[in-house]
């Protein structure tokens, strides 16, 4: 065996994982927000009187001015899609068969990311109106998965 | 530089908080695998660890033994001559006494990592690897030490196939 040559027996790679948690916590306006989720089921953003906006989720301070934002608005539980894609395949690379929806939804000068379901893939639209759909108050523990996806809000 | 501030701003935060739910939280693990290919001479290195060996190799221009092994001379970036067997006992180069693990766990009886100067290579190459067998306040830099292998049946090709350096009984 040349000195440039492979060891067939030889371990080809060295194999490893990077034991790397983390435990974040959502600050002073983000506590308030998922707890409105997890003991009201309520969705709350905060109103800029300076700027005239409201901001989803609810914020601190105003990113326009600066200024604190001390005024909670309960927005209620339908936005808008504003985009959205439909997922082929899983989190983990294996495919799907049916589609996963996932929307970014407007509410007031926000939005938040979440799946949409209960309508077929071919009929969602930007512009549609959703609702949001909780889990029972049971299972609730503060995280945004508490809403289980939005549906097409009846108007 | 803060051993004058008596109270921090903001929200502290303790274990009991968590434990307790009185503030949410998200937790999540990321999926930090990875492999790391071996190589041509490091792969070498450690099929020869699993016989048992600790492999180095020999430049014929510098006259130099390195180990671990490599294919190209660092110094005079020829290629290496051959691979030679090394024995497996050294001297202690430098050493530390570790109180702590390597995620941060206070520990009584300390490890003791060490680079170990190999016999059969140049003078001052060696590798790091830890010190066992002795009471920790007894090693001592020039220190002869001996591989203590697994048993053949447990080796996997890996540098843990030596579980530690133990000091030679001197005479």
């Amino acid at each position: 065996m040349s000195i440039l040559e492979r060891d067939v027996n030889a371990p080809a790679s060295w194999n490893g994982n990077l034991p790397v948690t983390s435990r974040y916590t959502f600050g002073l306006a983000g506590e308030r927000f998922f707890r409105a989720i997890k003991d009201e089921g309520r969705l709350y953003g905060t109103h800029c009187p300076n700027c005239n906006r409201t901001y989803v989720p609810a914020a601190s301070f105003c990113e326009r001015c600066l200024s604190e934002l001390t005024e909670w608005i309960d927005v209620g539980l339908v936005g808008e899609v504003h985009t959205f894609t439909l997922l082929h395949e899983n989190y983990d690379g294996s495919p799907r068969e049916t589609p996963e929806v996932v929307a970014f939804i407007r509410m007031e000068d926000g939005g938040l990311v979440h799946r949409i379901d209960e309508i077929q893939p071919d009929e969602i639209e930007i512009g549609l109106h959703v609702e949001a759909v909780f889990k029972p108050k049971v299972e609730r523990n503060g995280s945004i998965l508490d809403i289980l996806y939005f549906k097409p809000a009846n108007l | 530089m803060t051993a004058k501030i008596t109270n921090f701003p903001g929200t502290p935060l303790g274990e009991e908080d968590f434990a307790e739910g009185k503030v949410l939280f998200n937790y999540d693990q990321m999926h930090g695998d990875f492999a790391w290919d071996t190589g041509i001479a490091i792969g070498r290195y450690l099929a020869a660890l699993k016989e048992g060996i600790i492999l180095g190799a020999r430049c014929a221009t510098c006259r130099k033994t390195v180990v671990p092994p490599r294919t190209v001379c660092e110094w005079c970036f020829r290629p290496m001559q051959e691979y030679v067997p090394l024995q497996d006992s050294g001297i202690v180069n430098t050493f530390s006494l570790c109180y702590v693990t390597w995620d941060v766990q206070r520990i009584k009886e300390p490890e003791i990592p060490a680079v170990i100067e190999i016999d059969g290579a140049s003078p001052l190459h060696g590798i790091m690897h830890k010190i066992g067998g002795v009471d920790p306040q007894k090693v001592h830099i020039g220190m002869r030490v001996k591989a203590v292998w697994r048993p053949p049946s447990e080796r996997e090709g890996a540098i843990t196939d030596i579980m530690y350096f133990k000091p030679i009984e001197e005479v």
